[in-house]
């Protein structure tokens, strides 16, 4: 707070001393404005990031729908890979886009409804045994999305020729027909997001540049570590974990069904939450206005160091130490204290605190959510 | 700080004036605020008085008064006819450890059984208090789980929780089995202490003893100390903008930030029979409140019980006036106190075994029995929290080399102890604190 007082007096200095004779308003929040515009980072994520990671995604799912095409055509080992490489091509993307759950995303509950895990296998089951179900209630989100695909891709039988004879035995149409609603439903919903942000949310999103509880900064800045928190962190790692039950659950690792997986999309998700961070614009090394950039022009520093910098060095360190374990699955289930992988949790921990603590009372953005501390 | 921000603006307003004022309309012309011009002006806080000013006669109030701090005579909050004083989970959880401490010599208790105990889940047949089967708390989970000291640890979480796992397992594998067998090196069993009788492992720990001890460290103390008198879990989310405006949690009486104050009092009070004047019947429990009893009656010691109740008291009664600083200084206080309990009780236990050990026959009962006391409080060291410091007395590391050492004079652990090793390990724990090893061995 001084600091910012500080601020304020030497650049209202200095506007009083300036050489125009415009008469400079010695306004307090000048200095702050000058140095940064909320909505050109507005901008920059719905133009640079948000909308190009959306369609990079929808490509993804068309490709994903078309191998899918192929293998129904034709139930062979070969094409159940290249219908595998596509599902797991797409759920890398996913790991971009998950994040920005606001305007439609929303609205639709996009994300409860693509990748909510562990998936029911036993529901899944029943449902194609019994031919009916409503895939849109809120009660099968566990039973669609990509974490139903891992099933059917990867889990409906034990290697590729079982998983490939469950789609040329007798029950294969009402298999195809489920895996086929799955991917419908998916694709609609992506459209629909998609539409919505081109068609009007994109220009609200933009224009909400104040800051305020519902300003769309604070908003999204607040989904943005809600996601860091609660799905990437503790849904990905930290549950399976036994971080909060006490007793590991190695089958609540995402894509459960191929070993080693699950570690490559919290890769990709951190990743995505990094180049968020410098306002990277998607499928380039180009960076525009962003929550680092933003603490940047701010002076944020903590214990004498650049909090951009502190933020970045710990994704690193998270990034590092994940990327050297074995496969989350394994790591689990082989011991009893997964030592090596609770040391990578503490360093993706780390960041939390960072972000949400240090970074926002920079920003002034109040965090809108409470922990459940279960007292 | 207005004032200060008031001052600054005005002052950097003058030079701005100067600066321009070769340009001004002559009719624009900025005077200076001085202390004879009949206006209040620049940091005055009345009409050419206050401020750099000559002090104004009539108190005129300066800046608004904070709220003052009523500290009630008993921990007895009301807001309205409205009582906002409730830590029913942290009771629960005292209540649920003294069963569990009960299960640890019923001999025909299992495993499974006694891990269930310690990880209830709402509903599960666990506990002959029905009331604590209905229950959705357990301690398990409240083990290690400070905000300030786990957020970022949870291998050092896991690592102490199966440490708590592994009591309760290994008094059914090792103890029970050997329930009426005599206690010799080596082997587990019986041993007499006086007129008690001790169950001990092989290395001639009490299993019980390290659990119920090591948890006033690692969950009473940790959940008090380092959790909820932790500006972290106290100015949470929008606690103090809540509790400044009076805004109380949904559905309740108290304001969130008054409530994990409370849970930090349940947490030492919440088995006393009148929770607002728990001092009256100190002992209650099984946990840190008997022994807040028990370094009590120590003469160097005494008047501890009070000064914790009335940190307590006090931050509280802070809380609903609004005054952090003052909340603050009673946390420290607590940090103080309850650390130094138990930095006592460590200190106490070591050096009368020593007593026991260091004679011409050694009593091992009694020696055997106040070493896994000890042993738990030096465990529960780690959970300790020097005040105004992130810092606990002990590091983990520290205090696995204390028991290390403790156990590490022969093959037989507690059957080789030398008084020397006891004597050793007492003195660097007291020489952390500032109480005397003398004073705490009484």
């Amino acid at each position: 707070m001084k600091k910012i007082l500080l601020c304020i007096v030497f650049l209202t200095l200095i506007g009083a001393c300036s050489s125009d004779n415009e008469g400079v308003e010695p306004e307090p929040s000048a200095g702050l404005k000058a140095t940064f515009e909320r909505s050109t980072m507005l901008t920059n994520w719905a133009d640079n990031i948000i909308i190009p990671s959306y369609d990079a995604f929808s490509l993804e799912l068309d490709a994903l729908n078309t191998s899918f095409d192929t293998f129904k055509t034709d139930a062979s080992t070969t094409n159940l890979i290249a219908f595998r490489a596509s599902w797991l091509s797409a759920y890398k993307m996913w790991q971009r886009v998950s994040m920005f759950e606001i305007g439609p995303a929303e609205t639709l509950g996009f994300r409860l409804n693509m990748n909510i895990y562990p998936t029911d296998s036993e529901k899944i089951t029943g449902y194609i045994v019994s031919g009916t179900y409503d895939l849109s209630l809120s009660s099968n989100r566990d039973a669609k999305g990509f974490p139903a695909l891992d099933y059917f891709i990867n889990g409906i039988g034990a290697d590729d020729e079982a998983i490939v004879a469950k789609y040329n035995d007798t029950d294969k149409d009402a298999t195809f027909t489920y895996v086929e609603v799955v991917l419908t439903e998916m694709t609609t919903l992506t459209n629909n997001v998609i539409t919505e942000w081109k068609t009007s949310y994109r220009d609200v999103f933009v224009a909400n540049d104040g800051a305020s509880a519902t300003a769309s900064v604070d908003r999204l800045a607040n989904d943005y570590i809600f996601y860091y928190e609660k799905f990437l962190r503790a849904g990905k790692m930290g549950i399976p974990l036994g971080v909060f039950s006490g007793t590991t659950l190695p089958q609540n690792v995402e894509a459960y069904y191929q070993q080693g997986t699950s570690n490559e999309l919290f890769l990709e998700g951190l990743s995505a939450v990094q180049d968020f961070f410098n306002g990277k614009h998607f499928g380039s090394s180009t960076t525009g206005e962003s929550l680092a950039s933003y603490l940047d022009a701010l002076n944020t520093v903590k214990n004498g160091e650049d909090l951009n910098n502190i933020i970045n060095t710990q994704f690193n360190t998270a990034r590092e130490m994940v990327a050297g374990l074995a496969s989350f699955r394994s790591e689990i289930e082989n011991s009893s204290l997964p030592t090596e992988m609770l040391l990578a949790y503490d360093e993706v921990q780390k960041a939390v605190v960072l972000l949400k603590v240090d970074m926002v009372s920079a920003m002034s953005i109040s965090i809108d959510y409470v922990d459940a501390d279960g007292d | 700080m207005k004032k200060l921000l008031f001052t600054l603006m005005a002052l950097s307003g003058l030079i701005f004036t100067s600066c321009e004022s070769d340009d001004a309309p002559p009719t624009v012309v900025a005077i200076a605020p001085n202390c004879t011009d009949n206006v209040q002006n620049g940091d005055e806080t009345g009409v050419d008085c206050g401020g750099s000013c000559s002090p104004c006669e009539t108190a005129v109030d300066p800046e608004p008064e904070e709220p003052e701090i009523e500290n009630p005579a008993t921990y007895s909050f009301l807001r309205g006819a409205d009582n906002t004083v409730s830590f029913g989970g942290q009771t629960t959880r005292l209540q649920m450890g003294d069963e569990i401490i009960s299960a640890f010599k019923t001999t025909t208790k299992t495993k499974a059984e006694l891990a269930a105990m310690f990880t209830h889940e709402e509903g599960a047949m666990d506990f002959e208090d029905t009331e604590l089967n209905t229950s959705g708390k357990n301690m398990r989970s409240k083990t290690a789980a400070s905000i300030d000291f786990f957020a970022s640890n949870a291998l050092g979480q896991a690592e102490i929780r199966a440490d708590f796992d592994g009591y309760l397992a290994a008094q059914v594998d090792e103890v029970f089995p050997n329930w009426g067998v005599t206690a010799t090196p080596g082997v587990a069993g019986q041993i007499p202490d006086g007129s008690s009788t001790r169950y001990v492992s092989a290395l001639g720990l009490e299993y019980n003893q390290l659990w119920t001890k090591g948890l006033i460290g690692a969950m009473v103390t940790d959940q008090t100390l380092n959790g909820y008198l932790s500006p972290a879990v106290l100015d949470a989310g929008s606690n103090t903008e809540d509790n400044d405006a009076g805004t109380v949690a949904e559905g309740k009486a108290y304001t969130t930030m008054e409530h994990k104050w409370d849970e930090a009092y349940g947490y030492v009070y919440g088995l006393n029979a009148d929770k607002a004047d728990p001092n009256a019947d100190l002992g209650a429990d099984s946990f840190l409140n008997k022994y807040i009893l028990r370094v009590e009656g120590d003469d160097s010691f005494t008047g501890i019980a009070d000064e914790i109740f009335q940190a307590f008291k006090l931050g509280r009664a802070a809380i609903v006036a609004t005054q952090y600083d003052v909340r603050d200084e009673q946390a420290e206080i607590i940090r103080l106190k309850v650390s130094e309990i138990i930095g006592i009780r460590a200190v106490y236990y070591l050096q009368t075994a020593k007593s026991s050990i260091d004679q011409e026959t050694p009593d091992f009962g009694g020696a055997f029995h106040d070493i896994s006391e000890g042993y738990g409080f030096i465990y529960s060291l780690q959970f300790t929290r020097k005040p105004n410091s992130t810092d606990p007395y002990f590091t983990k590391a520290e205090v696995d080399a204390f028991l290390d050492k403790l156990m590490g004079d022969g093959d037989d652990g507690l059957w080789d102890v030398k008084a020397s090793t006891l004597e050793s390990i007492a003195t660097d724990i007291a020489a952390g604190f500032e109480f005397t090893l003398e004073a705490a061995s009484e």
